[in-house]
């Protein structure tokens, strides 16, 4: 079975214990104005282009069947997205990696076998994989199917999820799946539907009956100024009576701006402040008070 | 229980410890100024430019030749140079510079190489004939000797031996008289100076150097100090002749003094610091820590090991200690060395035990020789005192071998077969001519250029009367380094990709593009290479890698020397000189200019990692450990990790499982920076804005600032492909 991931990232610290591998999945159900990887959003794949890097050969205008490479008034190249079919001829000429495919088929297999390049460091670091995105419990049968593999081997599994999924999907990988990374980001459903495009009452229900079922579960709040971060108290009455191993708060920052221009993708929170570290502080605090692990990533 | 705390200093002993850190930056500062960049070790000299020392030849070339001529030189060289003493430090003196800045030594033209020199010219080959040191001495012949004890070892056996020739050990006395003839100089300059000091901790501090430089004019070292300063003393003589700079095993060799010390209540862990960084603070030479005992039994980690690491990081200069790893090394003095590496930006580096021992029995050692072999050069091993491997001074250039193969399918067919064959031909000759140069370097070094220092530190060469590169020492492994393995399999992958498998130019294209240096063909420059390349996994050049490693180690293995069998151990090294060892290089395959610098050691390009693999510090380890040659010699993995990747709880933890991991992989090497990015472009743009920033360049640390543009580059590129 073939899954459509975007990037395998290896010896993170950042997304569960040890040194891990994290596979990101494309394709995501939610929409926050935050999001810093913003080539997960779309399932298909994408083109990334870095006009500084063109060299003006040509090729890319050659071989795309649509005319969508164009010349702006100042002669400038630029790509028409709209005449854009995503058929990613373009991004194969193109040698100065001015446009970049983003998104590529794998197999389980194939997964597998760059997974357990690692595998060494998973052992000596208690570390293991971690299966994330965009959201990669839309590709569930991908997903299972790699996890299933990774449990065979012996490795340690985590998924990073929003938890907008049927709770089928949690069924199905809920024995091979030893780690939740869940994301809350905002206890008012209007709230949570303004920042993300979706209510969060399917969210806190996974996330509840997760809890209640004893899987490990660490909870993770991007912390965003202006935006979610008046929303902390009442994240912690959420998460209060629910067994969560840690709580971690991800600062907003702004590594992922520069990916909104190269797809062609409108920022809605350029310009937007990244939160101090009293700022951080102060929701560690509210969240420790309520007797939660919090900690900063 | 072994105690792994960290030293706790009084007022007194950390301000000497920082005064000798500033003082440092300022010697720095003046060398700078007057010689300008210093691109290799951070040494310890200290610039005199007035001083001045009148050579004698011997020969009608100009050159001083010989172990008499070289020794009397030598002596009257240690009686002439300033006697330096910084009242911060423990002990006395410091070397001004190599002797060769002073005086011409060399071999005679009749004993020079004339037949190979057309071939190591063809092929920009760094032979080694004639290259010195590359060995290390057993440093506690001299602790347990002394001056005096040497002395009378060389007396001794030139009787006993009464040779039809005496020069070996005439020039070889000449040395060590010189050595006693300058310690009693420092000692009566520290009392002159203490005569004059009215600060009573400093006056006191020079009144006891200059009796335990009394004492070790004849005698051996009896306490912590004095072996350290006996050490000071060692490492300027070395450093003076052919800048040699290996040392030992560091925490065995001193761990006696220290615990007899201790014991007797003489010695705090303070003054124990104190001692070492004020040696470390006379010169950079090349150290471990830690390690499996012979026997394979036990980890060598001691209290000694600790003081030698705080004095590494309290003293905060340049410092080249290596920790020897192995799945039983001491835990905490394995993430103390992080700890101190994340706070300052580098430390120690970590010389893998799997790699190094494992690989050094398949040559047909021992496992318990192999576990003595020590990181005591700045990418190498060696045993002290009973090995001559004549490390890290040979380049055999892969990417000339590609050149010239590439030249030669030109007139003939045109395959990737042909081509790897007829670059396996030119291989063969550059390992050859360099084997043929190691035959004549083991004939005439010895009445040419002897290694008058670490004879005296070797076991045999005093007994038997021979220069430890002819049989002074029972073990001779002669090293052979290539370079630009990525350079090289990224071009043969390139290939295969692009004109075979997917036809998008042509042979001819392609030649006709080198030729004119891709000048006008930028598209096929970038074609060429953004490809997969080494380091990406299932990548056609990593394939290539192996291929090209596998026949360059069967090359080395497969025969000795042609004339007198001398065996070759092969490695992969090539220093911070990528940019002098690419520069006469033509334009090769996988989109590399003509001179532009080669790849590193055996190291994927920086930029490697493309597509969904982004780049990890694991995707390198991995392609280093895979690339390694196998036989003990190192292949290094320059690791520069942007500190806010690890900064958060765990990330000790992970450069700890990435430690170990490489060294199960089989690497042999770890080369270890942690900065931020910002720190390092900071420092680039304005080297004075970071004047104490200190990186390993490759296996060797130097200060930032002290570095030449281009040296900083390399170490820039490493970190903006992160």
């Amino acid at each position: 079975m073939e899954g459509v991931i975007f990037n395998i990232q290896r010896f993170s610290i950042h997304d569960g214990p040890g040194a891990r591998t994290i596979v990101f999945f494309k394709g995501c159900n939610l929409k926050c104005k935050w999001c810093h990887n913003p080539e997960s959003l779309s399932s298909k794949g994408e083109i990334e282009f870095y006009p500084e890097r063109c060299i003006g050969c040509g090729a890319c205008f050659k071989v795309c069947p649509y005319g969508a490479h164009e010349l702006d008034e100042n002669k400038v190249h630029i790509i028409n997205r709209i005449k854009c079919d995503g058929c990613l001829l373009c991004t194969d000429t193109c040698y100065a990696n001015a446009l970049v495919a983003v998104g590529s088929k794998v197999d389980s297999d194939y997964l597998l076998k760059s997974i357990l390049t690692d595998e060494i460091y998973y052992k000596n670091s208690s570390g293991g994989v971690t299966f994330s995105g965009g959201e990669c419990m839309l590709q569930i049968d991908f997903l299972s199917e790699i996890l299933i593999k990774c449990k065979d081997r012996g490795i340690h599994t985590a998924v990073d999820t929003a938890g907008n999924v049927p709770w089928s999907y949690f069924e199905k990988i809920m024995n091979v799946t030893d780690l939740f990374l869940y994301d809350v980001k905002a206890a008012d459903t209007n709230r949570h539907k303004q920042l993300t495009g979706v209510n969060n009452e399917l969210i806190l229900q996974n996330l509840r009956k997760l809890s209640e079922i004893g899987k490990r579960i660490h909870v993770r709040i991007p912390f965003i100024v202006g935006c979610n971060d008046d929303q902390i108290e009442e994240i912690a009455e959420i998460l209060k009576p629910l067994n969560i191993e840690k709580v971690e708060v991800l600062s907003y920052h702004k590594l992922g701006n520069s990916k909104y221009t190269s797809l062609g993708i409108k920022n809605e929170l350029l310009g937007i402040q990244v939160p101090t570290e009293e700022m951080v502080d102060r929701a560690i605090t509210i969240l420790k008070s309520n007797g939660l692990n919090a900690e900063k990533s | 229980m072994l105690n792994t705390d960290k030293v706790i200093f009084s007022d007194l002993y950390s301000q000497r410890i920082n005064q000798l850190h500033e003082d440092k930056l300022k010697i720095n500062e003046v060398k700078m100024k007057q010689i300008g960049h210093l691109d290799f070790d951070d040494w310890g000299f200290i610039y005199y430019p007035d001083f001045k020392f009148e050579a004698k030849p011997n020969h009608p070339s100009g050159i001083v030749y010989g172990s008499v001529a070289i020794g009397e030189h030598l002596r009257r060289f240690f009686n002439e140079i300033p006697k330096y003493i910084n009242k911060n430090s423990a002990l006395a003196g410091a070397w001004v510079g190599p002797l060769q800045n002073y005086i011409s030594i060399g071999i005679v033209p009749e004993d020079q190489p004339n037949e190979l020199l057309e071939v190591w010219k063809k092929y920009d080959t760094r032979p080694g004939f004639g290259a010195m040191n590359h060995c290390a001495g057993d440093i506690t012949i001299g602790l347990k000797l002394g001056w005096g004890g040497i002395l009378n070892k060389i007396r001794y056996y030139r009787e006993f031996n009464s040779p039809s020739n005496a020069d070996f050990y005439d020039g070889e006395e000449h040395v060590v008289l010189g050595m006693q003839e300058w310690i009693v100089s420092l000692a009566k300059e520290a009392r002159k100076m203490a005569e004059m000091e009215i600060q009573e901790n400093t006056r006191t501090n020079l009144l006891e150097i200059a009796e335990m430089n009394e004492w070790l004019v004849n005698n051996p070292p009896r306490t912590l100090r004095e072996a350290c300063q006996f050490i000071a003393h060692f490492q300027t003589l070395d450093r003076t002749y052919f800048v040699g700079g290996a040392l030992d095993q560091l925490d065995e060799a001193l761990r006696p003094f220290y615990e007899k010390d201790i014991s007797e209540g003489i010695l705090t862990d303070e003054q124990a610091v104190w001692y070492v960084a004020s040696m470390f603070f006379n010169d950079t030479h090349y150290s471990q820590i830690a390690g499996l005992t012979p026997d394979g039994s036990r980890d060598m980690t001691s209290r000694m090991s600790f003081i030698i690491l705080d004095a590494m990081h309290y003293l905060h200069i340049p410092i080249n200690l290596a920790l020897r790893v192995h799945d039983k090394v001491n835990p905490v003095l394995l993430k103390r060395s992080l700890e101190y590496t994340m706070e300052d930006g580098t430390g120690v580096d970590y010389s893998c035990n799997i790699g190094c021992e494992q690989g050094y029995v398949k040559n047909g050692m021992p496992l318990q020789l192999a576990r003595m072999r020590a990181k005591v050069g700045c990418n190498w091993t060696a045993l002290p005192g009973r090995e001559y491997p004549l490390q890290d001074v040979t380049r055999c250039n892969l990417g000339f071998a590609l050149y010239y193969a590439l030249q030669d399918i030109k007139q003939g067919e045109r395959s990737m077969d042909f081509l790897f064959e007829r670059f396996c031909y030119h291989t063969k000759a550059i390992v050859d001519s360099i084997k043929a140069g190691y035959d004549k370097h083991y004939e005439v070094m010895g009445r040419n250029k002897p290694e008058m220092v670490y004879n005296l530190f070797m076991h045999g060469p005093i007994e038997r009367g021979l220069n430890c590169s002819e049989g002074g020492v029972d073990i001779l492994n002669f090293n052979i380094d290539a370079v630009a393995l990525a350079t090289v399999a990224d071009s043969f992958a390139a290939l295969e990709q692009r004109i075979v498998n997917e036809k998008r130019i042509t042979w001819d294209e392609l030649f006709e593009t080198l030729d004119n240096n891709y000048e006008g063909a930028e598209n096929i420059k970038l074609m060429m290479k953004n490809i997969k390349r080494l380091g990406s996994p299932d990548s056609l050049a990593e394939n290539w890698g192996v291929k090209i490693r596998d026949y360059y180690v069967w090359c080395c293995k497969h025969e000795g020397t042609p004339k007198h069998h001398l065996p070759i151990i092969p490695g992969m090294f090539s220093h911070g000189t990528v940019g002098e060892l690419g520069s006469k290089l033509p334009a090769t395959p996988n989109g590399r200019k003509a001179g532009e610098p080669i790849s590193h050691s055996n190291e994927p390009d920086p930029g490697f990692a493309l597509g969904i693999n982004t780049f990890s510090p694991t995707l390198k380890a991995n392609a280093v450990a895979l690339l390694q040659p196998g036989y003990g010699n190192s292949a290094p993995l320059q690791l520069d990790i942007d500190v806010d990747m690890i900064s958060k709880e765990g990330g000790i933890d992970a450069l700890v499982s990435l430690i170990h991991t490489h060294n199960q992989m089989g690497g042999t090497l770890i080369n270890l920076n942690c900065l931020t990015k910002k720190t390092l472009l900071e420092a680039h743009e304005d080297p004075q804005k970071h004047p104490d920033l200190i990186v390993r360049v490759t296996g060797y640390s130097a200060f930032f600032a002290s570095l030449s543009k281009e040296y900083r580059q390399q170490i820039v590129d490493r970190y903006l492909f992160l």
